[in-house]
């Protein structure tokens, strides 16, 4: 072509080739995957083309088993960790929450750190965990005559408040929301309790401890244990296996511990009772 | 700022973008401080590209400054995918502003970044095959349309593709997922485009040396020459590692292999095999003309390509092999006493024995970079020339001299491939769950 032409001429019929290619590709996958692919999903297939891009966009009908019968519905725990219930638990007053503090002496101790081996500090625990705990047991999704009696005469306010109270004080260790990985936590840690602290136990499939309670982890909902009293523990991993409380979300809880031995529940108990702040 | 989170155990790959998990904030502040610098070169590489054009008017932007402005044009738009979870979704966790996340859009916007990332990988390793190779083997290219279309295919075809990397998640309808799936067999075009048209270049090559015969002519090629070794290597790699994507991409194939080693396999195979082994080769052309000292030895540069393409080939066949028998990426332990896993052990060990001969070929590769350092510094050192094509052109047609056009069919191609399946996150709610650091309290 000589110079001075104009080369967009070149572009014809280019251009309307690249847009009919294109649009032709998307048609044909749309084509594919909305009306299509549908019809041949078995036992599932759509009953109509409205119901074939429902289910290509990712709606889905459930109540295939609405014929069969279920059994009753048992949920765990009513609280779901939403941006809401987080701001409200997190949101308390210390001041009006060592008022109502007041009344938990007989029990938890002097400044939460109860004497009594089978009932828990509360000294320094994760606010989301005491509201929480707090929650199911008014629910009844966790269950204890004297702490379901307490929970249900409070309001959730009050409950924020007094995790807020409870958080402040010195007591159970390392909750400046700032958890480090320890050294000296590996799989080939030769202490059996510490492997299943720090490692857990892949053969069994139990995760590590630490990997939500800490040292060194942190997870939701979680306490941590480290300093807590051993009898508690024991007596909190017995009930999670036999089922009598159940109200860990997705249970974790109830799925490992029914894995441990009764021997491993006592030493784990001792283990995290003992663990000092900050190991060698 | 990124690293040093990264050196302290703060932030792992292992989680950094799979929210709810995130890591420190000071690892994502320093990336998002790269990608907006990174913007800052797409400025440059447009206003330059502007410049030339105004500068020459009517003439055909040469096929390598095209290619490299392709892909800089390609990280412009898929750093936004990035971009936006980092800056809209994890930074505000992180900073403590906000306790939930979405992770089903965290991983919908991952997903833009995250496969056209490997072609802006890719290209560069693409732009030596186009313009450095012929060049070195004696020869010419054999088509520059044929690389300007292949560049423009890319542009338009690596970006709505992105679902393919999330066929297993609940968040998005079949349909999209298959839509992508096959616009992701698009993007096996211009890899087929650049395997014909640098085979056929390398045969212009040979028979130009004297090669003769249906064969002749590979044997009459320059192996001794790194960039003719390194291309001729890198293409033998692409070869498994593009069935193996397209195995990847497959809407019902790839249930087999997600999210097992297989797909960790695969991207060693692709970027170290296909794209790093090319990178080496460029290298030792640049470091030459950077330094003013010549390569000592071709020998030893090409034993160290050699040395890499077995020790890819060692590392990640096994590795493939381990994924199709079910083992899972992402692990840090496994128990190899569990008879199932007992089965991988072989493999495994066998991949590491690959690794090793990777590494031993990296120090190689500074060692004769180190070497050259300190040779005796050139008297003349011939400038990069890039390749001439056959028919070099005299004129392109303003689709293949410019962006415009792409960039709208690419804008088109995006709102339809991912318009819903993004949209559909600020209509569906009740979508997020708490964000959790392994290393630190979100909620104080």
């Amino acid at each position: 072509m000589s110079p001075g032409n104009d080369p967009s001429r070149l572009d014809n019929p280019w251009r309307f080739i690249a847009i009919a290619f294109v649009s032709a590709t998307v048609v044909v996958a749309f084509g594919l995957g909305f009306l299509l692919l549908p019809r041949y999903q078995g036992r599932h297939a759509p009953s109509s083309e409205k119901d074939s891009v429902y289910r290509a966009l990712g709606f889905h009908k459930h109540g295939y088993a609405s014929t069969t019968i279920q059994p009753p519905l048992r949920v765990p725990t009513h609280i779901a960790w939403t941006e809401t219930t987080i701001r409200q638990a997190t949101n308390g007053d210390p001041k009006r929450g060592e008022v109502i503090a007041q009344d938990c002496t007989a029990c938890h101790g002097e400044k939460g750190l109860s004497a009594q081996s089978w009932i828990p500090s509360l000294a320094g625990l994760d606010r989301l965990v005491f509201y929480k705990q707090l929650e199911d047991f008014r629910s009844g999704t966790r269950l204890s005559s004297p702490m379901s009696a307490i929970a249900q005469s409070l309001t959730a306010g009050q409950y924020a408040d007094l995790a807020a109270y409870f958080a402040s004080l010195p007591g159970l260790p390392e909750d400046r929301g700032e958890r480090s990985p320890r050294p000296h936590s590996s799989y080939r840690n030769r202490d059996p309790m510490q492997r299943l602290i720090y490692a857990g136990d892949p053969k069994r499939g139990i995760a590590a401890c630490a990997s939500c309670h800490g040292p060194g982890g942190y997870r939701i909902g979680a306490p941590a244990l480290t300093k807590q009293n051993e009898l508690y523990i024991d007596q909190q991993l017995h009930a999670f296996a036999q089922g009598t409380r159940a109200n860990d979300m997705n249970m974790p809880m109830r799925a490992i511990a029914a894995m441990l031995s009764e021997s491993e529940m006592r030493a784990l108990a001792q283990a995290y009772a003992n663990e000092k702040t900050q190991q060698p | 700022m990124a690293l040093v989170p990264v050196a302290a155990g703060r932030s792992s790959v292992l989680y950094t973008f799979y929210p709810p998990l995130v890591g420190s904030p000071w690892y994502y502040l320093g990336v998002a401080l790269v990608i907006i610098g990174s913007y800052f070169w797409i400025a440059l590489m447009l206003v330059n590209f502007r410049a030339w054009k105004r500068e020459n008017l009517g003439k055909p932007v040469p096929l390598a400054m095209f290619a490299i402005t392709a892909c800089a044009l390609l990280w412009g738009w898929t750093a936004l995918g990035a971009t936006s979870e980092v800056v809209f979704q994890i930074l505000p966790v992180t900073l403590g502003w906000r306790h939930t996340i979405d992770a089903g859009l965290a991983r919908t916007l991952f997903s833009v970044t995250l496969h056209a990332i490997v072609y802006f990988w890719l290209i560069p390793a693409y732009i030596a095959y186009y313009t450095l190779m012929p060049q070195a083997a004696g020869g010419r290219l054999y088509s520059d349309t044929m690389g300007r279309v292949t560049f423009v295919l890319f542009l338009v075809f690596s970006i709505p593709v992105g679902l393919h990397h999330l066929f297993m998640d609940p968040e998005h309808g079949a349909g999209f997922k298959f839509v992508q799936s096959v616009l992701t067999f698009m993007v096996a075009l211009p890899t087929l485009l650049t395997v014909f048209t640098i085979t056929a270049s390398l045969e212009i090559a040979g028979r130009v040396r004297g090669g003769k015969g249906l064969f002749g002519w590979i044997r009459a090629l320059p192996w001794d020459e790194p960039m003719v070794l390194a291309v001729g290597l890198s293409l033998l790699l692409l070869g498994p590692g593009g069935f193996g994507g397209l195995i990847n991409m497959s809407f019902a194939m790839n249930a087999m292999i997600h999210n097992t080693s297989w797909v960790t396999a695969h991207f060693h195979l692709i970027f170290g095999g296909a794209v790093v082994i090319v990178y080496f080769a460029i290298a030792y052309e640049l470091w030459p003309r950077l330094t003013g000292r010549p390569l000592a030895s071709k020998r030893l540069a090409c034993i160290q390509l050699w040395v890499w393409f077995w020790g890819i080939l060692i590392t990640t066949i096994p590795w493939h092999i381990a994924g199709l028998m079910g083992e899972p990426r992402r692990y840090a332990i496994f128990d190899y006493s569990d008879p199932v896993v007992a089965k991988m052990a072989p493999l495994v060990i066998l991949s590491v024995i690959g690794g090793l001969v990777v590494l031993s070929s990296v120090l190689l590769f500074f060692y004769v970079l180190i070497r050259m350092s300190f040779a005796p510094v050139a008297e003349s050192m011939p400038p990069i020339r890039y390749a001439l094509s056959v028919n070099p052109p005299a004129t392109v047609p303003p689709l293949l001299n410019g962006f415009a056009f792409w960039n709208v069919i690419l804008l088109a191609l995006v709102l339809i491939a991912y318009g819903y399946p993004i949209g559909q996150f600020f209509f569906l709610h009740n979508q997020n769950a708490p964000a959790y650091s392994l290393t630190r309290e979100i909620t104080k």
